[in-house]
């Protein structure tokens, strides 16, 4: 986009150059230099630190039970969130709105919250989690990493879907049920494609907040290492025991991580057409 | 870009896109007594008609005058709180959408954005799980029709308005349709795609051989497009016939306002004339169905009134009274006049050309109509404000005039 700008003084203006400065010098130690001092020092010691601490066993599978958590987490998430949202914009019922405003709620309680309230719901001695044996507890193991990713990413893809299930022009289903289609070849040949981007970037939203999860994950996991210690709890156990290079290896891997999939987000729009072309 | 669709006779005689049926009852869709409300008001009331084979009926009326909704209860989208849908002799009321078979082209078209123009026009029978040889060999039939093979791989976002109308249009053709629903087909686009829009739809109707039924509210659209009209208002329906019928011998006073213009002079019924204060128009056919001294509406339209100078008024025009021409407008295609027309001077059979002062500013009596007159006329012979002229009719409606609405 081209920006034109309305001249306010003859000859050179010095409010270009000193608020432009002015902003990159505030986002410089707030945002910029964090983002630098983890590259600087992960490499500091040499790429080959960085690698052996890369390749150790418990950071390989740390970011691994990251990984897998995180995928459950999105997948449900993404099925339930579609789900949902094609439930709410095609039915009205009596509490519906009640409805909306619950499943968006995750969003503001403090993950360890969240953290605290799965353990009082599933752990031993909780409401459903004391009708379970000793041996099949799901709280400190991977199952309770997957629930507390699940609560707190809980309205991230429903959030990206639901509008565009609002918007999206009725008659397009009402076109596709005159031609002669069942309401399930409606969804899968008509409505499902027009909301492939939504499901693309609520997924990814969805992962990208589940990998980095660590309040409620600290929690519910009891930050077991090689068992149920996920990428950003190895980072702070590591940085407690003084082994920098080690939490900063996967500090990077986490970082690289997400600038890939907020550059999907970012420069991949137009494949992803959030619009909804009429 | 508007592309060019020949509008040659059938090329493709022996093919019609209309179902086959055994016998043919000659009406290819009925709406009996249909009623419908939304909450508190009454969309609407007791809609009665017929579509024959191969027909094009169109449903005209202003924006909320009930057409949409009889359009989508045909389809099935909405239910009707009383009366039937039948198609084809068969009841299909009950029946939801997807198993009436009916055609309908959305006023946006409602293509499958994410699918080529081929995969559009495929989905019905792909929905019906035909093989895939005769879909190949039926998509390639109706592009040719619509004359779309030159983008038969394009999405519908690269299309022109009126390419995707065709392949809205094809993508219905391709199951066959029991009849073709038309929902305000050209309102999307200018006035100039639009006229030629319609005369390539009318083309390949013919072609196709489905009954139709359009809405609009463009009269316009509904005399060039309609084999007949059903005018439409507050949910009733006014009267149906060919565009003929309803232009020219409009059964209510809202049909003769809503389809062109009209005129609109309220009189007494009396021995076969109307009067209309002092003036009488003779017309003994047209009050035949009055009774004397019922009060009656005068309707006619500016093109069916005649103006002369010297009282001889054309052959077959009936001599209604004198006037002042009050305005001369040039619009266009042909000329306006208002004329302030004399209702309490006239006495007697007076013919000629008497003394008529209607439009002083002291004294403002009489009632303006408006007349048109053909440019060759109105060059031949110019009118300006003031001049006195005789005024006939050669053509009107004579109309109850009910004076409370439940007595319609």
């Amino acid at each position: 986009m081209k920006i034109t700008s309305i001249r306010h003084v003859s000859g050179f203006d010095v409010a270009r150059p000193v608020s432009i400065g002015m902003m990159l010098g505030i986002m410089l130690p707030l945002v910029l230099l964090p983002l630098l001092s983890i590259f600087v020092y992960g490499f500091g010691k040499g790429p080959g630190v960085f690698w052996s601490s890369l390749v150790a066993p418990e950071a390989v599978f740390a970011l691994k039970l990251s990984m897998v958590t995180s995928f459950w987490a999105t997948a449900f998430n993404v099925l339930f969130g579609l789900f949902a949202a094609y439930v709410l914009s095609r039915h009205d019922f009596w509490g519906r709105n009640a409805v909306i405003v619950t499943i968006s709620l995750p969003t503001a309680i403090p993950t360890a919250v969240a953290g605290f309230a799965l353990l009082l719901l599933w752990g031993k001695y909780g409401m459903i989690g004391r009708y379970f044996s000793e041996n099949q507890q799901i709280m400190f193991t991977p199952y309770a990493i997957i629930l507390a990713n699940i609560f707190v990413t809980f309205p991230l893809a429903f959030g990206v879907i639901k509008p565009v299930f609002d918007t999206m022009s009725r008659s397009l289903e009402e076109a596709s049920a005159t031609i002669g289609a069942t309401r399930w070849q409606t969804f899968w040949h008509v409505t499902l494609p027009s909301l492939r981007g939504a499901i693309v970037s609520g997924a990814l939203l969805t992962f990208a907040r589940a990998v980095g999860e660590f309040g409620s994950t600290i929690l519910v996991s009891g930050n077991l290492a090689g068992r149920t210690q996920t990428a950003p709890l190895y980072i702070f156990a590591k940085f407690n025991e003084g082994q920098i290079e080690a939490a900063n290896a996967i500090a990077i891997v986490l970082a690289l991580l997400s600038f890939v999939i907020f550059s999907v987000l970012f420069f991949a729009r137009d494949w992803l057409e959030f619009a909804q072309e009429a | 870009m508007i592309a060019k669709m020949a509008l040659t006779p059938d090329r493709d005689p022996h093919v019609s896109w209309a179902p086959e049926r055994e016998q043919s009852s000659g009406i290819a869709a009925s709406v009996r007594g249909i009623s419908k409300r939304f909450k508190k008001s009454r969309v609407l009331e007791d809609i009665s008609f017929d579509v024959a084979e191969g027909e094009s009926l169109v449903l005209l009326g202003a924006s909320g005058s009930g057409k949409t909704t009889i359009l989508r209860i045909i389809a099935g989208l909405e239910q009707p709180d009383s009366g039937r849908v039948i198609l084809h002799g068969k009841d299909v009321t009950d029946l939801p959408a997807r198993e009436r078979g009916v055609g309908v082209i959305f006023q946006a078209y409602a293509l499958f954005p994410r699918m080529t123009v081929e995969k559009n026009i495929a989905y019905g029978l792909k929905i019906r799980r035909r093989p895939r040889k005769e879909r190949r060999e039926t998509v390639d039939r109706l592009i040719k029709l619509v004359q779309l093979e030159q983008h038969r791989k394009k999405y519908p976002s690269q299309l022109s308005g009126g390419q995707q109308q065709r392949v809205a249009i094809a993508r219905t053709l391709a199951y066959k349709p029991q009849v073709l629903l038309f929902d305000e087909p050209f309102g999307a686009l200018d006035a100039q795609t639009r006229v030629h829009l319609r005369r390539e739809i009318r083309a390949l109707l013919r072609q196709v051989k489905v009954p139709s039924v359009f809405i609009t509210h463009d009269q316009e659209e509904a005399l060039e497009l309609g084999d007949r009209i059903a005018v439409l208002n507050d949910g009733r329906l006014e009267q149906i016939g060919t565009p003929d019928d309803v232009y020219n011998h409009p059964a209510t006073e809202f049909v003769a306002t809503f389809l062109g213009a009209a005129n609109l002079l309220i009189g007494v019924a009396v021995g076969g004339f109307v009067e209309i204060g002092t003036a009488k128009l003779p017309a003994e056919k047209e009050t035949r169905r009055f009774r004397d001294g019922q009060s009656v509406k005068l309707v006619f339209r500016p093109e069916d009134v005649c103006v002369s100078q010297d009282a001889n008024l054309p052959e077959g025009c009936r001599r209604l009274t004198n006037g002042v021409i009050e305005e001369v407008n040039f619009v266009g295609a042909y000329e306006r006049l208002t004329v302030r027309l004399d209702l309490t001077h006239r006495k007697g059979d007076t013919d000629a050309l008497y003394e008529v002062t209607i439009n002083t500013p002291q004294k403002m009596t009489g009632v303006p109509i408006m007349v048109t007159r053909p440019k060759p006329e109105a060059n031949a012979l110019r009118y300006k404000t003031g001049d006195r002229v005789a005024i006939g009719l050669t053509s009107f409606s004579v109309l109850p005039n009910y004076t409370l609405a439940r007595q319609r």
